[in-house]
């Protein structure tokens, strides 16, 4: 076995494939490992300081997972930069001067992951829509994987009349109206795509407007991310009722995505009739909950921090320990939202309050 | 299991069943307590409000400072009795509230109780009036004319959780200063102010209706609003955040006391240093740390120590971590929640990442340790680790590069911790207070502030007070309409 060049080939096979037993999983997970253990010195003494060699990490929940910061404190990446490499940025949800680097030398393997995933769990058959874009395009935002997400999903999956409905002064509101209307109008099922804050902006501009809309049957939104400050912070039973109640989308089209930057493959529910949502993603990723403090997996039914083994993520490391709350439910995880810096109960200043105080 | 219901607060003047409940539970190794904590409407807080500043207008303020002392005296001589009723109500119920070791809670209960008793409470009065008279009535002032200092009508206190019976200290301070006393319960601590209301109240019943405690949801609705609008002066714990909610909705004319979060820390000179020196001071180093997990104000969260004496710095900290380990054994910290066991692993990484190989620095402890120890060789800037018994010791070359390592944060500086020569000791106060520290205790003193201390470098009692002078010119003009004068 070639451990020196990344498994590029087996895992664009690999993801093409209908599903895979438990045992197809671990062995081109391992052989992910063996490659990035010896490709990622950094990750190495991750690994050792851990006591996890190649040797006795035997299946996929034995690969140590690297918590999410670490793409903010180091280059974590297997092959050395090229020019031409895409590098995907968290967008500094915590600290807007230390940001998370995800680096993609090329995008064939997170651009078959992205298709494969999204044809199954949002267009569902259909094979192109019209889709409305509330989200920077890439030329705009370069380093954004949800910026080069949506483009993807624009040119593979929507009609040619599909287009972005941003500009540097915000949503174009006008111009989104007279589509849905037009799509009302049509009769043509219509698909919105967008950063979850976009939707609270649509949905405060429409109730500012006293305006509704039915838009066709068929018709979905997808959303993604949180708010992230940019936007006033809606109940997810709010969010989802509103969207339904303002677009004519029934909430089990509502669909929401559950993406990182550190991550080259992407979760959804089955919509959003009730909340939170029973969130999964395809065979390429398996996901188990931990106690953080020592990495193990927790009882079965517990609680715990989300850890992703992603073999999508060829040139960084495949398993990440996230700081998501996630609770086991059926065919996937509950999402029960970040586990934010503990909030100090006394007296005693926390990081969190402290990180705060220190932002510009 | 075992469940057992208590109601929280005190509410003179309302009977249980017209007010509303809403149960707090807290578990804690097979036994649970669900505590009832009140929910007013803004009219029975404001009816609230006006008995209790009427009630201290009549019975609290016509009693004398002495007086007051007295009853707090017995209250306290109660709370340190461990056959008291009170006091085996707090030993059995707040570890299972905060979570905390129950002998930890015990001796933390103890030691603080200490605090209030009367000689205390009479060194506490003294330190913020020279002449404690003053709170009785006029005195005679050095410049001529006179003096007397009045506490506020009502006085109301938003008190922080976690530390059990933290409330102690401002309720006291409201009571010296003869206020009507009204006080919001932490939702993480939501016992012990009740019970020492209710306790003193059974000491001397006329203070019925002169406090009371209450809670509201999160940072209140209408019925926090009707409080502080009745407030002439508001004593607050918590975050900035929390604090800046509270200050946003008070009059402008009211008096905001703000206790805000802290960082503290150590320093240790070489001179401490040497080999039977050194390990003693760890330990007593670990007891500040191990103090209610680091979560009280005072809580060192780095510990510098200079290079040069026998015992190295990297040494110190394996000491350290040594007592740490042996204080797990008898004060085993409490059970965190996931996240707060996130927030630990985040800190531990952090470190983890930035670990050059083969140099001296080091994480102690593994992960799965109930403490974490890091050790750094370069003067690292202050800033707050996890808490929960996870500690910096960074070395240092001399003393006087500490204060400028602390000086950036000066709004969140509080204690140091100090251990040196006096020389040292003097020459670090005077860099360390200007930086904007406000307490400089030994090492192993840190968490144990003591009586009659300035917290946070105000004046506990002077800052609640007004003054009201009689000018010289007044009296001098009195004279004359004497019946006596010719």
């Amino acid at each position: 076995m070639n451990n020196a060049a990344p498994p590029v080939a087996e895992l664009l096979e690999f993801i093409a494939q209908d599903g895979c037993t438990d045992a197809q999983f671990d062995q081109l997970a391992l052989r992910l490992f063996a490659y990035q253990y010896g490709a990622n010195a950094p990750y190495r003494s991750f690994c050792q300081r851990r006591g996890a060699t190649v040797r006795n990490v035997k299946t996929w929940s034995d690969i140590p997972a690297v918590p999410i910061d670490a793409f903010k404190a180091m280059e974590l990446r297997c092959e050395p930069p090229r020019p031409d490499e895409r590098v995907f940025m968290t967008s500094g949800t915590t600290r807007a001067d230390m940001r998370g680097r995800h680096f993609h030398p090329h995008l064939d393997v997170y651009d078959l992951s992205m298709t494969h995933n999204f044809a199954a769990r949002v267009m569902r058959g259909t094979p192109r829509l019209p889709m409305g874009i509330l989200f920077p395009d890439e030329v705009a935002m370069p380093n954004s994987s949800l910026a080069h997400y949506l483009a993807l999903a624009k040119t593979a999956f929507g009609t040619h009349d599909s287009r972005y409905f941003m500009s540097p002064q915000g949503i174009d509101l006008d111009g989104l109206w007279r589509r849905l209307e037009a799509a009302e109008r049509d009769g043509e099922p219509y698909a919105l795509l967008g950063a979850s804050f976009s939707f609270v902006h649509v949905i405060d501009a429409l109730r500012k407007e006293g305006r509704t809309f039915r838009l066709p049957p068929g018709s979905r939104i997808l959303d993604t991310g949180g708010y992230k400050g940019q936007s006033r912070e809606l109940p997810l039973d709010t969010f989802y009722s509103e969207l339904s109640d303002l677009l004519g989308v029934p909430r089990a089209l509502c669909i929401n995505m559950y993406g990182m930057t550190e991550l080259s493959t992407q979760f959804y529910d089955d919509g959003n009739a009730t909340v939170p949502s029973v969130k999964s993603g395809p065979h390429w990723i398996r996901s188990r909950l931990v106690d953080p403090a020592t990495g193990r997996t927790v009882p079965a039914g517990e609680r715990g921090i989300l850890a992703h083994c992603d073999l999508g993520n060829f040139n960084s490391v495949s398993t990440i320990l996230t700081e998501d709350v996630g609770q086991p439910a059926d065919g996937g995880f509950l999402l029960l939202g970040r586990a934010e810096g503990a909030q100090a109960k006394g007296c005693s200043l926390a990081v969190e309050e402290f990180i705060q105080s220190t932002r510009p | 299991m075992n469940v057992q219901r208590i109601e929280a607060g005190y509410l003179p003047g309302l009977a249980s069943a017209d007010v509303q409940w809403q149960t707090l539970p807290f578990e804690q190794d097979g036994q649970r307590v669900d505590v009832a904590v009140p929910v007013l409407t803004a009219t029975q807080m404001q009816a609230l409000a006006l008995r209790v500043k009427e009630a201290s207008t009549q019975h609290l303020k016509t009693m004398t400072v002495s007086e007051i002392i007295n009853v707090i005296d017995r209250a306290i001589a109660r709370l340190l009795d461990s056959n008291d009723p009170y006091r085996k109500q707090a030993d059995a119920l707040l570890p299972i509230v905060s979570g905390y070791d129950a002998q930890m809670v015990r001796l933390g209960l103890t030691g603080f109780f200490k605090t209030f008793r009367a000689p205390q409470l009479h060194r506490f009065v003294a330190e913020d009036f020279a002449n404690p008279k003053v709170l009785d009535g006029f005195q005679p002032t050095p410049k001529g004319g006179a003096v007397r200092a009045y506490g506020p009508q009502l006085l109301v206190h938003s008190w922080a959780g976690n530390v059990p019976a933290l409330a102690l200290w401002s309720l006291v301070c409201g009571l010296l200063v003869k206020a009507g006393n009204i006080g919001k319960l932490p939702s993480a601590e939501p016992l012990f102010a009740g019970w020492f209301a209710r306790l003193l109240v059974e000491v001397h019943p006329p203070l019925a209706d002169c406090l009371a405690v209450v809670w509201w949801r999160g940072a209140g609705d209408e019925d926090a609003a009707a409080l502080y609008a009745q407030a002439d002066t508001v004593v607050a714990y918590g975050g900035n955040d929390a604090l800046h909610a509270i200050q946003r909705r008070l009059p402008v004319t009211a008096r905001f006391l703000a206790h805000g979060h802290k960082l503290g820390f150590g320093i240790i000179s070489a001179t401490a240093l040497d080999a039977q020196k050194a390990p003693a001071l760890a330990r007593r180093a670990a007891w500040d740390v191990m103090r209610y997990d680091q979560q009280g104000c005072y809580s060192p969260q780095i510990f510098y120590v200079q290079r040069g004496g026998q015992v190295l710095p990297r040494d110190f900290a394996g000491y350290l971590a040594g007592e740490l380990t042996n204080l797990q054994q008898r004060f085993p910290r409490r059970a965190l929640d996931l996240a707060e066991s996130a927030a630990v692993a985040k800190w531990r990484q952090s470190i983890e990442w930035q670990l050059p190989a083969g140099g001296a620095d080091a994480l102690i402890g593994d992960p799965d340790a109930a403490w974490g120890v890091s050790y750094t060789d370069t003067a690292a800037p202050l800033a707050p680790t996890a808490l929960q018994r996870s500690i910096v010791v960074a070395g240092i070359d001399t003393l006087d590069d500490v204060a400028p390592l602390v000086a950036a944060h000066s709004r969140y500086l509080q204690t140091a911790g100090v251990a040196a020569t006096p020389e040292e000791l003097f020459r670090l106060a005077e860099q360390l207070g200007a930086a904007g520290v406000t307490r400089v205790s030994a090492i192993g003193a840190m968490s144990v502030p003591e009586a009659g201390w300035h917290h946070d470098g105000r004046f506990n009692l002077l800052d609640l007070v007004r003054m009201t002078e009689i000018e010289q010119s007044a009296e001098a003009a009195a004279d004359p309409y004497a019946s006596y004068e010719p």
